[in-house]
């Protein structure tokens, strides 16, 4: 009997333990890294820290936070550069706080922790107001102090950057609805039911079409002047980040493992979809005399207007994150496993420079 | 291993209830239960025939009589204890094993909530993959964590005058406490046994209720309903020993 219940609350010890296990590394296995960079530094949002990394050799040139890690921080938004100088970087972790640094030393200038919900996308400065959708379905307005202005219930979880022509923010939600949000309003004007969640941005371009794809498995272009769908691709995979713009052309791939070049005009293919050697999650990268893109499988393209290979290089780990350039370098985000290595930098023939692993 | 045969099918077979009852995720963690409950009906009732075997055992004459004689000898008491339990049909472990069988299922129930819920880029990509053919996947994403007041995805609580009450939690420890209490067969004066059941009836439940507490609240609604209808399932068997509840009165 004695035995019996020693027996029971052993494994009731051994219960707590293990689920304690899973919630945390829930947190923590579940984001890949986000990405930017300025003339001088990547800034890499990689779980519980920010690193900027020194483009010239690809050593640290700080970390944020400079000791020790928050448990409750999880960082995986694309930092972004604001022009007045600060570095925003948002957390999924159960603090909920966006915060800015300064991006030359790392050191805190302010945080926002008020919101709901926690933070998966990044937020868009805009003037003088930082707009930031939240996991609770609102954007928050804040100055660039960081002190509330305002918040708007917009519909669902909210993943993603909103994209602005200056009246109007266009923002996705995994709803999947896309929003247009009047910001002298203050409020929705319309949206359109995209059939699947969206839990990547939209492109836009000059004449007001907004482009993107959803879990319907489908490319669309919706004109933002009568909010109708000016065309609709289908795609044999799930979209899910932006599609990138260059000229009369869109370049986007979908989680089946297929790379598209889509006429902006009327929605055709401009040639067969390219397959790499897995699905394609981030955005493209338009660079000059080519397109890049990274798979799951681990491996960068680059690849011409015709869809031809110009290069592609192993990167050893998953490519889930957007690639990003700056100068002659192309920054790609690895999320890895059993490889700890988290930036790694390639010329613009594909030749590795140098790569950053952090130090635990 | 864990991933194939626990967390996938119980993740698709919690989104296909949480699919055809019209998207209620709280629901849906009921009906779920409900259907553990009833895969493990059978075990239960033998927990409450080995409980009851090993609680009159206590009481029989042969038995008192062997803990006396072989009191000095534990390897001559095991072997006689062996052998009784043997006599009777009684397996000593038969009361433990649904207590056990229900350790995997609250680890695999709580991964499950936590991959449905999806709250993070990574956990809805593989999500997506995870789940079977017949889930209309790109309508059911993304779920509805929403229930009642509660985010099924996160710890729940209620602002009472600027204090945190995890209501949830409480109503586990109620539950779980009404539980073993009734579980808890009517035991002599000086009994080891029902002693130790007794503290076990006391600081199972606050464990259970610090689990509530700390995860995800979908996990605590598991409780809670699992809870009650071990209470229906004791009562309608007939074991229930409602004379426990009446504070004051020796059980």
């Amino acid at each position: 009997m004695k035995l019996k219940k020693i027996f029971i609350l052993s494994a009731a010890v051994m219960l707590f333990v293990l689920l304690s296990g899973c919630s945390a590394s829930a947190m923590r296995s579940n984001s890949w890294s986000g990405l930017s960079a300025d003339a001088e530094k990547a800034y890499l949002a990689k779980g519980t820290f920010v690193y900027a990394i020194s483009l010239s050799n690809g050593s640290m040139a700080w970390r944020y936070p400079a000791e020790k890690a928050d448990s409750k921080e999880a960082y995986f938004a694309n930092p972004v550069l604001s022009e007045d100088g600060q570095l925003i970087i948002a957390s999924a972790g159960s603090n909920h706080s966006l915060s800015s640094l300064n991006p030359a030393t790392g050191n805190l200038n302010w945080t926002f922790s008020d919101a709901e919900g926690v933070w998966i996308a990044s937020p868009l400065v805009l003037g003088d107001t930082l707009y930031a959708p939240n996991t609770d379905g609102k954007l928050y307005a804040l100055d660039l102090n960081g002190s509330f202005l305002w918040a708007k219930h917009i519909g669902g979880a909210l993943w993603a950057q909103p994209v602005s022509d200056g009246d109007f923010l266009y923002i996705t939600s995994l709803d999947h609805h896309v929003y247009a949000f009047d910001l002298q309003k203050k409020e929705v004007t319309w949206n359109v039911d995209l059939g699947g969640a969206i839990p990547g941005a939209l492109a836009l371009d000059a004449e007001g079409k907004l482009y993107l794809g959803s879990f319907a498995s489908a490319i669309v272009s919706i004109d933002s002047q009568s909010q109708n769908l000016a065309w609709e691709t289908p795609t044999k995979g799930w979209i899910w980040d932006a599609p990138v713009l260059d000229a009369d052309t869109l370049y986007v791939g979908d989680l089946d493992g297929y790379f598209h070049s889509i006429n902006t005009a009327d929605g055709s293919e401009n040639w067969d979809a390219f397959q790499p050697d897995g699905p394609v999650t981030g955005s493209p990268l338009v660079s000059k005399d080519f397109v890049v893109l990274g798979t799951e499988s681990g491996t960068a393209y680059a690849i011409d207007n015709d869809g031809k290979i110009v290069w592609q290089q192993n990167v050893g780990e998953r490519l889930y994150t957007n690639p990003v350039q700056s100068g002659e370098l192309l920054l790609f985000a690895p999320t890895g496993i059993k490889i700890k290595i988290a930036l790694v930098a390639l010329d613009i023939e594909g030749r590795q420079v140098w790569q950053f692993t952090p130090e635990n | 291993m864990w991933d194939t045969y626990i967390i996938i099918p119980m993740s698709n077979v919690l989104l296909w209830i949480y699919e055809i009852i019209g998207h209620n995720f709280g629901i849906a963690i009921i009906l779920f239960t409900i259907l553990i409950r009833a895969i493990t009906w059978p075990l239960t009732a033998q927990q409450l025939k080995g409980t009851q075997g090993m609680q009159e055992l206590q009481k029989d004459k042969e038995w008192l009589g062997i803990q006396k004689k072989y009191k000095n000898d534990k390897e001559k008491l095991a072997s006689e204890q062996m052998r009784i339990y043997k006599e009777r049909g009684i397996n000593p472990f038969g009361s433990c094993l649904p207590t056990f069988i229900q350790f995997p299922i609250i680890i695999g129930l709580y991964q499950s909530i936590i991959r449905s819920l999806a709250a993070t880029p990574l956990s809805l990509l593989n999500l997506s993959r995870s789940l079977y053919s017949f889930l209309d996947v790109s309508q059911i994403i993304p779920l509805n964590s929403r229930f009642l007041w509660m985010d099924l995805g996160r710890p729940e609580s209620i602002n009472v005058f600027g204090f945190a009450l995890p209501t949830l939690a409480i109503i586990v420890v109620i539950t779980s406490y009404i539980q073993s209490k009734l579980m808890t067969p009517p035991s002599n004066p000086g009994d080891q046994g029902a002693a130790m059941g007794n503290m076990m009836a006391i600081y199972m439940p606050f464990l259970m209720g610090y689990f509530a507490m700390t995860f995800a609240s979908g996990l605590a609604l598991y409780f809670i309903v699992s809870n009650l209808l071990g209470i229906a399932q004791y009562a309608m068997m007939g074991k229930a020993n409602w004379s426990n509840l009446i504070p004051g009165k020796k059980s």
